[in-house]
């Protein structure tokens, strides 16, 4: 053990020891710088134009990809409805997680919290492509759902292949992610305050309105934002539920890659989303302040 | 072999081409392999993209397999999709790296925007293209920087019991809002652009300087709801009775039925948009490989693979003397005489490529909307 110290003494002497921290943060400054170098290749590429004739970017610099991106129909009409739709996934799924958490976290029956916790993360195991086509089986107009309307004489109904169908997958892909990033914070309000707000002369209304709500907010915080963040960027689902009527924002960005071979329009599409995606939690946490999430907190 | 001398090994590149073109023209047995003697280093694989299902089976039947054992050169087949080994390929070009695969099998309109990029090999020295039909020379571009080894039908497929009355006759069927929600299109639009103008009453020659009639018609498509996607979900949507009616390419309609999927198809009479698909090999390979690939290239130029890969496919090919599979004698979707190309819609690729962007971005700018 000395000697292992020793050699440890000799590898990183105790008057570095402050520095201890820093190179722990080092790996995610590496990860982070690779990406940030990323970004400004993108940001590059993003000032340039695609030249049909030689399907090369252009040498010079304009901002004509970002008078595209906010001119053109599709792009605003595609933006809209992604910004539109993971506000309403968010909400939504927001609503839906929160009383499956608490159910979760508050039942004395452990035989209820396995069966909630298996059939939370059992999900995490299916991936999201496969978890759509699922829906294409349930809802499609020969799927279960319109075989059982038609034992009672409904006649089939499209229910796939619209916006409604998109945000029902993006919403049911999303709440295991929201119940994880509740069930912590709601874990950890002490029962007791509950009780004592009941002994108090709170009913069940008051008490969840002016404790647990209160309480739970880092997690309603955190589970909003990712919940925003990945709807926002959401790819798949869009892609598989929308019929192709619904695309959603990487939907765009995928087709100026991939389709029109602009890569350059790409780049413009994936920069405004990181900006936009990046405003909306600076705005939370202008709003609710980083400390919501139990960051920055005092000692 | 006695008999061989130093000079019948020393072949020069163009001489060994020459030579792979007659071994292929006569059948994979033409030549004793030990014709090979002289050739470069051979890779333990050469690396071909193709698309997957029916498709890449066809591929290794006519083509991939045979040419391993002529040559003992192992095959395989990257499923990547088109459009995505293309930023790869162009990003191995800019940085001079070797790219991913060694022969790309691609839609002739991205291959000649790789063409353009300058990122595709030259390939005007294989012998096989002597023999093969003018169908085969790229437009628009220099060269050979892509050849092109068949052609294929966007036709109108149709569930024959949605339809009592016999084959759709135009396109507008698309537009009936009897079929509302029931019928199915590319989700870039792909293969119905030409159609579409003239179903919305332009004209072919309007093409690409008047594309109004096109949007008109993908505006009343729009109203009727249509599903959009790629092969795989139309073959899902007719089996599962969710469209009736769809814009695809023979070849998925031939295999779904092929299948058991109830499923017909036919040439409306506006025409149906006709386009080609071909074989070309990245720039940076190394010398030997690069060898190698253009044998590859060259071999699925010969009859024998073409007859073999594109029966599979249902396709009519550049190599002289293919015969249709029996099924498609006849059939509009695969041409064989001049009269059948005339009731085809052909745009030259160069004003495709030019134009497929902005065609993109309008077609999507209708259905998004």
């Amino acid at each position: 053990m000395d000697a292992l110290e020793a050699v440890a003494a000799a590898l990183w002497p105790r008057r570095l020891s402050s520095a201890v921290p820093w190179l722990m943060l080092l790996p995610a400054v590496v990860l982070t710088g690779l990406l940030v170098l990323g970004l400004w290749e993108m940001a590059d590429g993003s000032f340039r134009t695609l030249d049909t004739a030689t399907f090369l970017p252009s040498d010079d610099y304009s901002f004509a990809n970002y008078h595209r991106a906010f001119t053109e129909k599709l792009f605003v009409t595609v933006a809209s409805r992604s910004l539109i739709g993971s506000l309403i996934v968010t909400a939504a799924t927001l609503v839906l997680a929160f009383p499956y958490s608490y159910v979760m976290v508050r039942t004395r029956s452990a035989a209820l919290r396995k069966f909630l916790l298996i059939a939370l993360f059992l999900p995490f195991f299916i991936g999201q492509v496969v978890r759509a086509y699922g829906w294409l089986i349930i809802l499609g107009s020969q799927g279960m759902v319109n075989e059982a309307l038609g034992l009672v004489g409904v006649a089939p109904i499209r229910l796939l292949y619209n916006y409604p169908a998109v945000l029902f997958g993006l919403v049911q892909y999303m709440l295991p992610f929201a119940v994880l990033m509740l069930a912590p914070a709601l874990t950890a309000i002490p029962e007791e305050m509950e009780s004592a707000a009941g002994s108090l002369g709170a009913n069940w209304v008051r008490t969840f309105v002016h404790v647990v709500l209160p309480m739970a907010k880092p997690g309603f915080i955190g589970a909003g934002l990712v919940v925003l963040t990945l709807s926002l960027t959401d790819f798949a689902i869009p892609a598989i539920l929308g019929g192709g009527s619904q695309d959603f924002i990487a939907n765009a960005i995928y087709d100026q890659f991939f389709r029109t071979s602009d890569q350059g329009m790409g780049a413009t599409l994936a920069l405004l989303l990181v900006a936009v995606g990046s405003i909306m939690v600076g705005v939370v946490f202008a709003l609710f302040g980083a400390g919501t999430l139990a960051m920055g907190r005092k000692p | 072999m006695t008999g061989w001398t130093k000079a019948d090994f020393d072949l020069s590149r163009r001489r060994f081409l020459r030579g792979v073109g007659l071994a292929g023209a006569a059948g994979l047995t033409g030549l004793p392999l030990r014709a090979f003697a002289a050739e470069p280093d051979k890779p333990r694989e050469l690396i071909v993209r193709a698309w997957g299902g029916s498709w890449v089976d066809s591929l290794k039947a006519g083509v991939s397999d045979p040419f391993t054992k002529l040559t003992g050169i192992a095959v395989r087949h990257d499923l990547t999709e088109d459009n995505e080994i293309q930023p790869k390929l162009w990003a191995a070009a800019a940085q001079k790296r070797v790219p991913p695969i060694h022969v790309n099998w691609d839609t002739t309109t991205n291959a000649t925007k790789s063409a353009l990029r300058g990122v595709t090999e030259d390939l005007s020295d294989l012998p096989n293209l002597k023999t093969v039909s003018e169908a085969a020379k790229p437009v628009g571009v220099d060269g050979y920087p892509i050849v092109n080894t068949y052609g294929y039908v966007y036709v109108l497929a149709y569930r024959p019991g949605a339809f009592p009355d016999g084959a759709p006759k135009s396109w507008k069927v698309l537009t009936d809002p009897k079929f509302k929600g029931r019928v199915a299109v590319y989700n870039d639009g792909i293969g119905l652009h030409f159609p579409a103008e003239i179903a919305g009453g332009g004209k072919l020659e309007d093409i690409p300087g008047n594309m109004q009639p096109a949007w008109d018609f993908f505006t009343a498509l729009k109203a009727n709801e249509p599903l959009m996607g790629e092969d795989p979900d139309f073959t899902t949507w007719f089996q599962k009775g969710e469209i009736d009616v769809a814009c695809t390419i023979s070849s998925n309609a031939r295999e779904a039925k092929k299948n058991g999927i109830d499923i017909a198809w036919t040439v409306p009479e506006e025409g149906a948009t006709y386009e080609t698909d071909g074989l070309w090999v990245p720039k940076y390979l190394p010398e030997n490989e690069l060898y190698w690939a253009k044998q590859y290239v060259n071999f699925a130029l010969t009859q024998e693979a073409q007859q073999v890969w594109l029966d599979g496919l249902g396709l009519p090919g550049v190599a002289p003397g293919l015969k249709p599979p029996a099924d498609l004698v006849g059939d509009p979707s695969y041409p064989v005489k001049p009269e059948d190309y005339a009731r085809l819609l052909r745009v030259s690729s160069k004003v495709e490529v030019e134009h497929e962007s902005e065609w993109f971005g309008k077609f999507k700018e209708i259905m998004q909307g």
